[in-house]
């Protein structure tokens, strides 16, 4: 029988992991545009903080620079993931199809609706508030609502995700013997189930509060970031990122012929996925005892450090053998070399600034060690794109492209780095609106100089973006076939052949 | 002469069950993080000498009855699943209409409650702290009586048997935590105050 459903259709009800892997990752891309645009601004307008030059309040400032972190968490590096996550992971275990594709589909449907409200929110002065309550109360509400929805949308799809590892696996492949970044996925999904929701309870606390008469206490605009902040930093972002660690092992282990799956390097991604638990670290609530918590952060912070460690071991002496590295994989491997590169120094920053004589827990290095983190993990995502590619699209990969756009990436999120940690130790605060920038700093040419080359950072963040949007479009469109197996790995996902539709 | 052998059956995992379970644990996790931050303005507000809720406003009666429903529920919910795994239609009719009901009465209960006690959401961080705390545990009830009630369809339409009970189970996954998150709202708002 003649199928007669229009395109309209076919793309709003197709349950297809591969082609709702392809709507995730276009659709982050454009969030990731978004807040790189963002992040550009607030830079722009670091450079000289003696007057406004392109917002006209400090609200305005605030209000960019939270949408820069918000819009990169929730609209860009989770939905990246799970794009990924979405199309690899049945292929991986072995399974014919996702497990509730059904539920899959409409989580991404119900993300899209979320991120377009989250933008639209921002964009009418609403956000998540400003600290002298100067936005629009409704739009601040609407952004919570697109908050929520984008939550939801990726608890569905991380559910579905999950569920297909644990339970749609193929007979005889147990979780100990699935590919790291499957694994990595498992452990990641899980503590994002086990977070996520806390953030919902946030959200719900401020929304309630903040609709039809004056807040008691959480629905105040000028408290709203600070209520939901701790889901936007160290070290919650740790978790946000953790598939990461499951790429680079995969990408290696292939690039170098080089089997890497063994129960060590599972529990040095556990481990890392335990020290990015965050959802205790919600300093609004900070009353009583706050030495307990104060010791836990500072503790875990440190834990994060061997446990990257832990996980670069496990895939170092892989990389000693040189001659045995296949020189095709170059962009995978140098994109996923870099991005545990970047993970390793935002662990770092963030250890450092826990310290409590260094006095650098509200300065610009927090800013330094989000986007060092974040970064990784969106660098990963490239190297993943890169690697798996052909899955995803169906189309022969331009490496070439990838890897100018990675690299652009990669250097604008070190220089923005580096001079960001950097000027945190002049007093500059994370926050720079006009106003907070005389009680911070000392204004001296030094810490001019170092937020020029922090917009310059930007500036590359975001071409490197732009870049990446770029190619992947040009790979969609081309009508260069599919090789099959370009490394000639060994995991399952290279092997299965899908049709999964579901009637 | 050579003997294909039939292939082995495939324990098929129930992905129904462990779905529920991912979200139900979603759902333990929302209500953790309120009830984190009611015993921690609580405890700030009695350490400052303040009122927490008004004296007799919250009253013992209703709560409890709330617990007690919910405690009937619990049986009615296993026995619909058993009369479910045991091909019993018609006591898994029962069971499930039944577990419907004390659903909906707890939230008529409940509704009525806030219609009574007469304060207003507010009045301070207690107040609304109560409502979207037995809020958000009464759109979780009512998602279960959905729930009950789309198993009941299928029920009806002959498609809950002992081969296909994943659903009723996996309901009853869920019906137990909605419960099980009533006994801290009991225990900790109604008793403890």
């Amino acid at each position: 029988m003649k199928n007669e459903s229009t395109v309209v259709e076919r793309i709003v009800t197709t349950t297809e992991s591969v082609t709702l892997s392809r709507y995730w990752m276009v659709s982050a891309l454009i969030g990731l545009l978004f807040s790189s645009v963002a992040g550009l601004l607030v830079s722009l307008e670091r450079i000289d903080l003696s007057s406004a030059s392109i917002f006209s309040t400090a609200d305005d400032v605030f209000q960019f620079w939270t949408a820069h972190r918000v819009a990169l968490v929730l609209i860009a590096v989770l939905p990246l993931m799970i794009g990924l996550a979405t199309a690899i992971v049945p292929r991986q275990v072995g399974s014919s199809r996702l497990v509730f594709p059904r539920m899959s589909a409409f989580s991404f449907w119900v993300w899209l609706f979320g991120a377009l409200i989250i933008i639209i929110g921002f964009l009418a002065n609403g956000g998540v508030g400003t600290p002298d309550a100067t936005s629009e109360t409704q739009s601040v509400a609407l952004t919570l609502v697109g908050v929520l929805l984008t939550i939801i949308g990726i608890c569905g799809a991380s559910t579905s995700v999950l569920t297909t590892i644990v339970a749609g696996r193929a007979p005889g492949i147990s979780l100990l013997n699935i590919p790291a970044f499957s694994w990595s996925v498992l452990v990641a999904g899980t503590m994002w189930l086990a977070t996520l929701p806390v953030l919902v309870a946030n959200t719900v606390l401020v929304y309630v509060d903040m609709r039809g008469r004056a807040p008691v206490n959480f629905g105040s605009e000028a408290v709203v970031w600070e209520q939901l902040s701790w889901a936007f930093t160290h070290p919650q972002i740790y978790l946000w990122v953790l598939p990461l660690l499951g790429i680079v092992a995969e990408i290696i282990s292939a690039a170098f012929k080089n089997k890497i799956s063994n129960p060590f390097l599972f529990t040095a991604i556990g481990l890392t996925g335990a020290a990015g638990f965050g959802a205790y670290a919600q300093t609004y609530f900070d009353i009583g005892t706050p030495v307990f918590e104060e010791a836990f952060s500072i503790i875990q912070a440190f834990i994060a450090i061997p446990a990257v460690l832990l996980v670069v071991a496990f895939i170092s002496p892989k990389i000693k053998d040189l001659k045995g590295f296949d020189k095709q994989t170059t962009t995978p491997a140098v994109l996923a070399t870099l991005s545990i590169v970047l993970l390793l120094h935002g662990v770092v920053v963030g250890a450092v600034h826990v310290i409590g004589p260094l006095e650098l827990s509200t300065r610009s290095t927090v800013s330094a060690q989000i986007v060092l983190t974040l970064g990784a993990g969106v660098l990963a995502c490239m190297a993943a794109f890169s690697w798996w590619g052909e899955l995803l699209i169906g189309k022969s990969i331009s490496q070439r492209k990838i890897l100018i756009s990675g690299l652009t990436f990669h250097f604008g999120v070190g220089i923005f780095a580096v001079a960001d940690f950097l000027v945190g130790f002049t007093g500059q605060n994370d926050f720079t609106g006009v106003s907070e920038f005389a009680a911070g700093t000392d204004g001296s040419s030094w810490v001019e100089t170092l937020n020029i080359i922090s917009f310059i950072g930007s500036l590359l963040i975001l071409l490197g973006v732009i870049a990446a949007i770029a190619t992947t479009v040009q790979h969609v469109l081309s009508k260069t076939p599919a090789t099959g197996n370009p490394w000639g790995a060994d995991t399952l996902e290279w092997k299965s052949k899908e049709k999964e539709e579901v009637a | 002469m050579a003997t294909i052998l039939p292939p082995a059956p495939l324990n098929r995992p129930r992905t129904l069950m462990v779905g529920t379970a991912f979200i139900t644990s979603a759902a333990l996790m929302f209500f953790g993080c309120l009830f984190s931050i009611y015993f921690s303005i609580r405890s700030d507000t009695l350490a400052w000498g303040m009122e927490w809720f008004p004296e007799n406003a919250i009253e013992l009666v209703p709560g409890g009855m709330n617990m007690a429903t919910l405690s009937i529920s619990v049986a009615t919910m296993g026995w619909a699943a058993y009369a479910v795994k045991n091909d019993d239609r018609i006591h898994a009719y029962l069971a499930l209409i039944l577990t419907a009901v004390m659903g909906i009465a707890m939230i008529n209960q409940t509704v009525f409650y806030y219609m009574d006690i007469g304060l207003p959401i507010d009045h301070s961080e207690a107040a609304l702290l109560l409502y979207v705390i037995t809020g958000a545990h009464l759109v979780m009830v009512g998602i279960g009586v959905i729930w009950l009630g789309l198993l009941l369809l299928r029920a009806f339409g002959g498609q809950d048997t002992s081969r296909h009970r994943d659903l009723v189970s996996a309901a009853s996954i869920y019906w137990y935590s909605t419960v099980f998150i009533y006994i801290f709202i009991w225990l900790f708002i109604y008793i403890g105050k």
